[in-house]
């Protein structure tokens, strides 16, 4: 007898419990090897095995079981309900969803409207710029053209440089002006400076500028640091970036300012 | 042919069984209350028989159902019909009481703590009511030799092995386990027989 065949007939005997420890223990090792045969042979054995239940005189339960019973599984679902109610979407979720919603909201009409604010700005900006470049411009040309303004020649000593012309007038300020201007070294810029008629008085510094590209430079002072009365001369010297308090180095122009 | 048709479609329904411990899972207490119908007086002769004190067997009846309800899902409705594998739980549990009481390791095949695995059932035994299958069991158990039915009654209802049989018995050990194979392969033809 294979080992198959003597364990195919010990099934009904392992599947109704009656096999000793040492054989149900081989049995069921037998099962864990794969052996088709003899698992089709126990699942069919467990039917007829529980067949075996009829054969117990027939009896029925007393009511208070069944009372028992339907007690306890009533209470035991109406927790679970009560439970799977209270894990449904508690109304701390739906307020943390909500303010989650409304501040979603609240950030993106900011950013929206933080935007809408930076391009009016930039617009703004801009438009004060063209404003202010127009009304420089049309100083600019009111104070080289008004015949109430004094016009100052500015020489250099150096042969290759241009000379500069400058008008003041008395209400709208001074605008120096000149072609073919060359730019400073590095960084350097050229500074104006209101030379005072008293003795011993020392340079007014006024404003900076450099020429552009192409050489041209105009400058325009709106507000004078001294009065034309008081001045006796106008001077441009070259100055580190960002101007000085007193000229550094010797005057490349310089211009005397005569009478209105 | 039309026969044939609506027996095929009658094989593939599911049973009234199987619906009710599916509604099981949502905690459906109406599935609860009609499968302890149905099946409590099989469950409860079967646990009385084994434990022979109607308090005790209560009891156990109690934590089957319970357990019926708090874990249906262990139960696959695909797998085989739902009674036997019902029979089988309260069998264990029985078992595991008896034997807690008396002291005795327990030697089955399904451990205690475990769920039964479903018995697939013949295609024949679907069309058998209860009563009709209670009587023909006793009837081919009433053709059995009576050494042979007592020894399988000894292994099921109180749980012995062969060895616990044969001293019982005062038996040989061989004889006992002939009487219980050619017992249980007697009752197998005796069904495939009346089927």
């Amino acid at each position: 007898m294979s080992d198959r065949d003597r364990f195919r007939e010990l099934i009904e005997a392992y599947v109704l419990g009656a096999l000793d420890p040492e054989e149900r223990s081989a049995v069921e090792a037998h099962l864990a090897e794969g052996c088709a045969e003899c698992s089709k042979a126990r699942d069919e054995a467990r039917w007829l095995v529980s067949q075996l239940a009829y054969l117990a005189p027939e009896a029925q339960p007393s009511d208070l079981l069944r009372g028992r019973l339907l007690e306890t599984v009533h209470a035991e679902a109406r927790a679970k309900h009560a439970r799977k109610s209270s894990r449904s979407v508690p109304f701390w979720m739906w307020a943390a969803v909500a303010a989650l919603l409304v501040f979603t909201l609240y950030t993106s009409w900011e950013t929206v409207d933080l935007r809408r604010q930076i391009a009016e700005s930039i617009a703004r900006a801009q438009a004060e710029i063209a404003k202010r470049n127009e009304l420089q411009e049309m100083l600019e040309t009111n104070i080289v053209t008004d015949p109430r303004s004094v016009r100052i020649p500015m020489a250099s000593d150096k042969k290759d440089m241009p000379q500069l012309e400058a008008r003041w007038h008395a209400r709208f300020g001074i605008v120096v002006a000149g072609q073919n201007v060359p730019a400073p070294s590095g960084t350097r810029t050229l500074q104006l400076w209101l030379i005072p008629k008293v003795q011993n008085g020392k340079p007014i510094p006024s404003l900076m500028l450099r020429p552009d590209a192409g050489g041209k430079f105009m400058l325009l002072v709106t507000n004078p640091p001294e009065t034309m009365e008081a001045t006796k001369a106008l001077a441009i010297t070259e100055e580190p970036a960002g101007g000085s308090a007193q000229p550094t180095t010797k005057p490349i122009w310089v211009g005397t300012v005569g009478s209105p | 042919m039309f026969l044939a048709l609506l027996t095929v479609l009658e094989s593939r329904r599911p049973s009234p069984d199987a619906t009710l411990v599916r509604n099981l899972v949502r905690q459906d207490v109406n599935s609860f209350e009609q499968l302890y119908d149905r099946h409590s007086r099989a469950v409860y002769a079967l646990v009385l028989r084994i434990l022979e004190q109607a308090a005790t067997a209560e009891e156990v009846v109690q934590d089957v159902f319970l357990q019926l309800w708090r874990n249906s899902a262990a139960y696959d409705p695909d797998r085989g019909p739902f009674l036997p594998w019902l029979l089988t739980l309260a069998r264990n549990r029985a078992l595991d009481h008896l034997r807690l009481k008396s002291e005795r390791q327990r030697r089955r095949e399904d451990q205690s703590d475990e769920l039964p695995p479903v018995a697939s059932a013949p295609e024949y035994e679907r069309e058998l009511d209860e009563r009709r299958r209670a009587e023909r069991v006793r009837s081919l158990m009433g053709s059995l030799m009576p050494q042979q039915k007592r020894a399988i009654e000894l292994a099921y209802f109180e749980g012995l092995t062969h060895s616990e049989i044969a001293e019982r018995l005062k038996e040989p050990l061989g004889t006992v386990k002939s009487w219980i194979r050619n017992g249980l392969l007697r009752l197998k033809e005796g069904f495939e027989a009346a089927s």
